[in-house]
């Protein structure tokens, strides 16, 4: 990632808007705007915010043998992963996955869509285009593929939240057929006109688009390709569409915390260059039988399947907003004091408390009128030992020490999977 | 983030290096944090608070605020005994973003009130915010 400070074309929109400004993949992007990360938090949760994601880089690959070099090196079964039927991947749909490299260390996360027969857009971190872009090359000798970085070539927005849908449904052209089958992980139309699918989906003034439902936050809503030209009008024209929502623009703060409520890996955090092993993300790899054999060979398996690791990640939740800042000294005790493992993420989560042990969101159907989140600290552990939910560890910085407990999942009532019928 | 003419610094007050403010209350003196720190630390979500009684050189910790990112010690601009903490933002922290200066943190009786020259006025404050 380097010294280097790239902007995305947004970066002047973000200075002007009074953005608190922040180094990340190499990017200078936007940490929280004028009303704070609480606000902006609560918003996703409560209604819906806008982030510039044009950090991240997007690879295509395309050939007659880009599924075989996909199923090589992805970490997901494209064959085998659509649905409880477990289908192929095909036209129109996404799947989450890692790049792993022959030792089973995580080389980058991505989501893989298939935009056309033999033709498949890949979306990676900030600053991983080219690295992945390398990777993809270095196994494809022999194969007919060709393999595009398209690294600050593709603008992104993401809408979250679940009135995300009536905002964007409000600029769209033939919004209803658009909006009317749309299910998790599906996308439609292209941000170009490179494909035969690009025109299938326009904003009202004709710009055309990839809408995507993905995301960052375990929120309903969108992810937005755009061509880059078109990055800011879009951008002013959904703030504008999400007045009457009270639709804020949202740093990686905020983005932060909430993927961190939704136990959502943050790459090279959370997942990196050590065994992907043990993880509370198993749903990232190709399935495997009850001998635990996957259901394909690719880059990584091999490590996967005989690797014996003492090392955990777990998800974890604090009884309070206090949390301990990631640092050399920061670890992880046991009851008896004893140093067991090292802290990966520590995000509070605004839009959650605690009633007696239970964690309660803001967004809960049941939750009381009168609940004002308090926010609790919540993250990933990474320790050498199993520990099952509901166990007692503390974090410390050799000063402070919070009490935190073990969970399987941290922020309750998240829409991301929502069906959409109920969210126009 | 507020450009530096644009915060909001009292003449009536001193500052310290570590952006508390002191503040003469009769005999006792109010402390707090700047509008430089909470701006620069975001929303506060908690305040870890010293217990009344407890005696502090200029210079000790005497608790922790913690933003949304990050977490940032309380350091006494000048020694003394805690005469009273400020249980209001055991509930609403928020009320040091709102209003630094009117969110006081803790109020001690000093042991120096001589110390409390030493802290900078507004305007040898503003000089080290120009310099960060």
């Amino acid at each position: 990632m380097g010294v280097e400070k790239n902007v995305t074309l947004l970066h002047e929109w973000h200075v002007e808007n009074g953005a608190t400004m922040a180094l990340f993949g190499g990017y200078d992007m936007p940490l929280w705007y004028p009303q704070g990360i609480k606000a902006e938090h609560l918003g996703v949760i409560q209604s819906a915010g806008l982030f510039d994601t044009s950090h991240m880089a997007v690879v295509t690959v395309a050939g007659d043998e880009a599924l075989t070099l996909l199923q090589k090196c992805f970490s997901k079964d494209l064959k085998r992963c659509l649905g409880k039927k477990k289908g192929p991947l095909v036209r129109g749909r996404s799947v989450y996955g890692l790049f792993l490299t022959p030792d089973g260390h995580v080389l980058d996360d991505a989501i893989v869509s298939q935009a056309a027969e033999r033709f498949y857009m890949v979306v990676v971190n900030a600053g991983m285009g080219g690295i992945v872009a390398q990777h993809l090359v270095k196994y494809s000798a022999g194969l007919d593929v060709e393999i595009d970085d398209l690294t600050d070539r593709v603008g992104k927005i993401d809408i979250q939240g679940k009135n995300s849908a009536r905002i964007v449904a409000s600029v769209l052209k033939d919004s209803d057929s658009v909006m009317s089958a749309f299910p998790y992980f599906s996308f439609k139309g292209w941000y170009d006109d490179s494909l035969d699918i690009a025109g299938e989906l326009c904003l009202k003034d004709g710009t055309p688009i990839m809408l995507s439902r993905t995301g960052y936050t375990g929120e309903f809503g969108f992810e937005l390709f755009v061509g880059p030209e078109k990055l800011l009008s879009v951008w002013t024209m959904l703030l504008e569409a999400g007045k009457s929502y009270s639709l804020q623009p949202c740093g990686l703060a905020a983005r932060d915390s909430l993927r961190a409520g939704a136990v959502l890996p943050l790459s090279h955090q959370d997942i990196g260059d050590w065994p992907f092993v043990h993880t509370p993300w198993p749903f990232a790899i190709a399935d495997r039988d009850p001998a635990g054999a996957f259901s394909k060979e690719f880059v990584g398996s091999e490590a996967l399947a005989t690797l014996h690791s003492h090392e955990y990640t777990l998800p974890f939740a604090g009884y309070d907003p206090r949390k301990i800042v990631v640092s050399d000294r920061a670890h992880v005790v046991d009851e008896a004091g004893t140093n067991i493992g090292r802290i990966l993420t520590c995000a509070t989560d605004m839009a959650i408390g605690r009633v007696g042990e239970e964690i309660v969101s803001i967004a809960g159907d049941d939750t009381p009128d009168d609940f004002i989140p308090r926010g609790l600290s919540c993250g990933f552990l990474r320790v050498d030992r199993r520990l099952e939910a509901g166990d007692l560890v503390f974090l410390t910085d050799g000063k402070r020490k919070i009490k935190v407990e073990i969970r399987e999942d941290v922020r309750p009532d998240r829409t991301a999977r929502r069906p959409m019928r109920e969210m126009l | 983030m507020k450009e530096i003419n644009d915060l909001n610094l009292p003449e009536d007050i001193r500052y310290s290096d570590d952006h508390e403010w002191a503040k003469v209350s009769g005999d006792t003196v109010l402390i707090g944090i700047s509008d430089y720190a909470q701006d620069q630390l975001g929303d506060i979500v908690f305040v870890e608070l010293p217990e009344v009684g407890d005696c502090f050189e200029a210079g000790d910790e005497f608790g922790t605020l913690e933003s949304v990112k990050a977490v940032s010690e309380l350091y006494f601009p000048l020694g003394g005994e805690v005469v009273a903490v400020n249980e209001e933002l055991g509930d609403a922290p928020e009320l040091l973003n709102q209003d630094p200066y009117s969110g006081w943190i803790i109020e001690i009786k000093p042991n120096d009130s001589n110390e409390l020259e030493k802290l900078l006025d507004r305007d040898a404050y503003l000089e080290i915010l120009r310099g960060e």
